[in-house]
């Protein structure tokens, strides 16, 4: 890695200031340190905002919970309260990495972290999303990238925490200039839709705060399947929130994770779910609209089904 | 003749490693762990080309980053790289971050070639690129035939046609390749993270102009190779030349990246099977068709059985009618070497599957199909033995037919392994002390397969004393010669030679004692007789305690998810014949391990290259993938114990069934076959027919 300074801020405003146009934050630094060691990234000044007082909180409202960006995602896994109330984010955070990793990685660093395309983390690939002027992906290996995109990039959202949060219409608080930014999951990823370069819509110096998660939903799940039965990344993730009144779906969202670079949503397929009794076969032809306009590659296509059947089980598991 | 006792108290009993502390505490110093006085970093420079001409390096910028000590280049002049990762220069620096930079910093003007090839089917078109000029990609096919292949298939009763693919593998041992080597006026010291110290000293004596005798390789503690780690590798001779110029010793390991790229990987198989029995289920024909590739090389055989291309068919079996061609791709790849049991993983995963999938052709039942075909008696009981285990008779169900979404399966495969004898030119000495101590030296190395514990369970048995009071002291080229830990030929070494020094001992302490028998409770008096001078006794490896071959089945059951293609693996029963046990913790131990890699084999384990770029694309444990913990299931050992047979290795036999025993299991489960490892769920959605067609 390139050398750097190093500082610790205690306010958000002086981690700001610290930042500067050049700077990172760390907190685990899960992402980051593999992303200074490969030369991918080469801040000047690494700003630790552990000390950031009041961020590593979970805070239980009455319409919303609030947790702090530096709640660690062990935290989340263990937490009685998270699993009764929101066990959809239980379980994706339990399918996070390995338990070491869980122990330092935080809910911030878990929504930025960067792309794993594994042409743009290799060292001697120039891609699309590092400046170049090729896809290799599309061109050679695709068997873990997008189904969907806006551009030319296929590089999948890999937050396993982001696909939860969609479903549960959670709101990240962004810390812009002082100011604080409201941020579906769908904006925070938004540029990664549209642009190479990009892995969410964070601008330097913007710093996760929080995440605002509404109580109006008091069912949610979460699904993933990998390649191995632990510590490996998702092919396909699901997640699903929801109320059942009265044997009814109300408020039904649906997001799946790695098959495109945002959290992939269809408004169409969550009204179609809303009042709809909850059965294989409803949950099927959902699936179908989520899923209806994927363009699969070569190697990529096994994500179809594969999606069908995790949005199918991850519905059907919000029967409890 | 000499022969083991056969009222035994240590052998074939369950003796804890004698290095189980210090390993556990963290005191055992691996060859990475060296720190000799005034050490230095070093690291290598590799080609970012998969195939490039190399005009000239200069190391000027390199040397001027502040702590470099030295820097040299691969190669001298002009030359040529033919995959990415091959060495390019090496630097030595008084920290991992000068090194870092160094490398940076060396200037390497290079001509890219326009053309280069990784892939297997790439290679074999007339046209590819060639990765050595003038030479065709394909070589010439090695070809066996032997009788009429088309009359023979015409007597069949059922005939079927498979064609199963097995991709590269990498070694990757915990412990990286590497070397701290000291070169200096007086001669060479390496600790070498090594399965040979022999092989080592002889490697560096050849390649640097030293004496044999003026080079030490000690290895204390080594943390696995796999077959990989026999010569001292180009890194250990940079690290030497680096040594030299630097005048200090240069520890050079290598990182997990390097290890993906240039030290070595298990060939490619790309097997087309058309194989038909008659009716009473005997084998009849066989048509084999194989390539793979090696990458740049054949593997170039270091002493530990090669890593070459081709591999035995039809494997285990007895076939009349025989049409048998294999042959080796170049692509631009790291070159291959030995792998735990050379050549016969791929063979018997193809040939099990083709089994398997004949039976199903002849509505036979499979165990009772390989009880009809398998010609070694001792395989066919462990059959019996280890279908009684699994419950074979009530699990084994026509293919498919398990209900609901989440199907289980089981199969079953057999393995072979000629070695394991042990080497006759293993020799051993030991140092009696008249305090009743006794230090025991061989000339071999513990690679993490419980070697020292071998020597100390023998010890004990043959002198009445416990393991712990046995001093085992290996690792060290100083001491006297043993074998390379290859060909699973250790355990087989070393105990023979122990028995030797054991006995000559008995009977040099009974003529200085005049003690009849100096074992047990003995012992202490009879050492006292020594007076002030230990006893130093030598050892000979001894034909009559070792054995072989070596015989495994192994059986596996499986669920399948039909709607991800997910594979569990719910239990793997392993049924191995070892002769005479040693040590049954260890030689489970042993099986774990066979079976753990073999299973990721079967379920995940693939190099991946980079078409568009040539590059490797998963030099890494995120996207190479390994079995974890949460992947691994019931393993049951079972050993049959044949003491009547001698001493036999069993670590590579231990992993050739169960890449075979559980792509069976998924076929059984399932319905269809999945011939392609690794058996991920993409490919078992695709098998089942899941995955829509591509349109764009």
């Amino acid at each position: 890695m390139n050398t750097f300074q190093y500082a610790t801020a205690l306010s958000p405003d002086s981690a700001r200031q610290l930042a500067g146009d050049h700077g990172a934050y760390i907190a685990g630094g899960n992402d980051l340190l593999g992303l200074l060691k490969d030369y991918l990234v080469s801040p000047d000044i690494l700003v630790n905002i552990k000390s950031l007082p009041g961020l590593d909180t979970i805070q239980q409202g009455q319409d919303k919970w609030t947790l702090g960006a530096l709640v660690k995602i062990a935290e989340l896994e263990d937490s009685i309260d998270i699993q009764s109330v929101f066990p959809g984010i239980r379980d994706a955070a339990s399918e996070i990495a390995s338990p070491q990793i869980r122990n330092v990685a935080t809910v911030g660093g878990n929504l930025a972290q960067h792309s794993r395309c594994w042409y743009f983390r290799h060292r001697d690939t120039v891609c699309l999303k590092k400046g170049g002027d090729l896809c290799y992906a599309r061109e050679s290996d695709n068997r873990y990238h997008c189904l969907f995109t806006g551009n030319t990039c296929i590089s999948p959202v890999v937050s396993s925490l982001a696909t939860t949060f969609a479903a549960l219409d959670a709101t990240a608080i962004v810390l812009r200039d002082g100011k604080e930014t409201p941020m579906s999951m769908d904006a925070l990823y938004h540029r990664a839709w549209e642009n190479p370069l990009a892995h969410n819509s964070l601008e330097p110096g913007d710093l996760i705060v929080r995440v605002d998660i509404p109580t109006a939903r008091s069912r949610s799940a979460y699904m993933q399947v990998s390649d191995k039965h632990a510590f490996d990344w998702a092919l396909v993730s699901c997640a699903a929130a929801a109320n059942i009144v009265g044997g009814k779906l109300d408020k039904p969202r649906v997001a799946v994770g790695s098959i495109s670079p945002v959290p992939h949503q269809v408004e169409a397929a969550n009204e179609f779910l809303d009042g709809k009794t909850l059965d294989d076969d409803t949950a099927s032809q959902a699936a179908d609209m989520i899923l209806k306009d994927a363009k699969p590659l070569q190697q990529n296509a096994y994500k179809v089904p594969m999606a069908h059947a995790l949005i199918r089980r991850t519905l059907l598991k919000l029967k409890g | 003749m000499a022969e083991w006792p056969t009222n035994r108290k240590y052998i074939s009993g369950n003796v804890k490693r004698v290095d189980a502390a210090p390993k556990v505490t963290g005191k055992a110093r691996y060859s990475s762990d060296i720190q000799a006085n005034g050490w230095l970093y070093g690291m290598i420079l590799r080609s970012k080309w998969p195939a490039a001409k190399i005009l000239s390096v200069n190391l000027d910028k390199a040397l001027k980053v502040p702590g470099i000590k030295a820097a040299v280049v691969a190669r001298d002049g002009q030359f040529t790289v033919r995959y990415y990762g091959e060495e390019i220069a090496a630097v030595a620096g008084s920290s991992k971050q000068a090194c870092l930079d160094a490398l940076r910093a060396i200037e390497v003007n290079a001509q890219p070639s326009a053309g280069f090839v990784v892939h297997e089917d790439d290679g074999l078109k007339q046209d590819s690129p060639q990765v050595w000029e003038g030479t065709p990609n394909a070589g010439d096919p090695h070809v066996r035939n032997r009788g009429d292949m088309d009359s023979a298939f015409s007597e069949c009763a059922a005939v079927i046609e498979g064609f199963y693919t097995s991709p590269v593998q990498i070694h990757n041992p915990m412990e990286t390749h590497g070397n701290t080597v000291s070169w200096t006026d007086e001669g060479v010291t390496a600790w070498a993270s090594t399965q040979g110290i022999g092989s080592v000293q002889d490697g560096f004596s050849g390649a640097l102009g030293v004496d044999r005798s003026k080079v030490r390789v000690i290895t204390d503690y080594m943390g696995g190779g796999f077959g990989s780690k026999f010569g001292p590798g180009v890194e250990g001779l940079l690290a030497a030349q680096l040594s030299k110029k630097a005048g200090a010793p240069v520890r050079l390991m290598l990182t997990r990246f390097d290890e993906a790229l240039a030290v070595g990987n298990r060939p490619s198989s790309f097997q087309k099977i058309k194989m038909g029995a008659l009716a009473d289920g005997k084998l009849h024909a066989f048509q084999f068709e194989n390539y793979g590739t090696a990458g740049i090389g054949a593997g170039a055989d270091r002493g530990g059985g090669g890593g070459g291309v081709n591999i035995p068919a039809p494997y285990l079996y007895k076939v009349t009618n025989i049409h048998a061609s294999q042959r080796g791709v170049a692509v631009n790849a790291g070159s291959a070497r030995a792998f735990r049991a050379p050549g016969n993983p791929p063979a018997s995963f193809g040939m099990e599957c083709a089994m398997d999938d004949l039976a199903v052709k002849l509505g036979m039942d499979p165990v009772q199909f390989r009880l009809i075909n398998d010609p070694v008696e001792i395989r066919r009981n462990e059959y019996k033995v280890g279908a009684a285990a699994i419950g074979w008779k009530d699990k084994y169900k026509k293919p498919g037919s398990s209900p609901g979404v989440v199907k289980t399966g089981i199969g079953c495969a057999g393995a072979n392994w000629g070695g394991g004898r042990g080497s006759p030119d293993t020799q051993g000495e030991a140092q009696i002390n008249p305090d009743g101590s006794i230090e025991i030296r061989i000339g071999v190395q513990d690679i993490g397969t419980g070697t020292k514990t071998v020597i100390a369970v023998v010890a004990a048995e043959m002198l009445g004393l416990k393991p712990e009071q046995i001093t085992v002291k290996v690792g060290d080229t100083n001491f006297p010669p043993g074998p390379g830990s290859g060909g699973s030929a250790t355990c087989a070494s070393v105990s023979p030679v122990t028995f030797d020094i054991c006995s000559n001992a008995l009977q040099q302490l009974q003529s200085k004692s005049g003690i009849a028998d100096a074992r047990g409770d003995n012992w202490f008096a009879a050492c006292k007789s020594l007076g002030v001078t230990p006893l130093k006794v030598t050892g000979q490896w001894q034909e009559s305690l070792a054995g072989g071959p070596a015989y495994g089945v192994q059986f596996a059951e499986v669920e399948v998810d039909t709607e991800t293609g997910l594979v569990t693996v719910k239990k793997i029963v392993a049924v191995h014949d070892c002769g005479l046990i040693i040590d049954r913790l260890t030689l489970e131990s042993q099986i774990n391990g066979g079976c753990i890699i073999g299973m990721g084999y079967a379920l995940y384990e693939e190099r991946v290259m980079d078409r568009v770029s040539g590059v490797v694309l998963n030099p890494n444990f995120e996207t190479y993938k390994l079995s974890g913990i949460a992947d691994v299931p019931e393993i049951e050992a079972i050993l049959i114990n044949m003491p009547e047979r001698g001493v036999i290795g069993i670590g590579e036999p231990a992993t050739i069934p169960t890449a075979g025993a559980i792509a069976n299991a998924v076929a059984n489960a399932i319905g269809v076959r999945v011939p392609n490892l690794p058996i991920t769920p993409a490919k078992v959605l695709a098998a089942l027919g899941k995955v829509p067609p591509i349109t764009a």
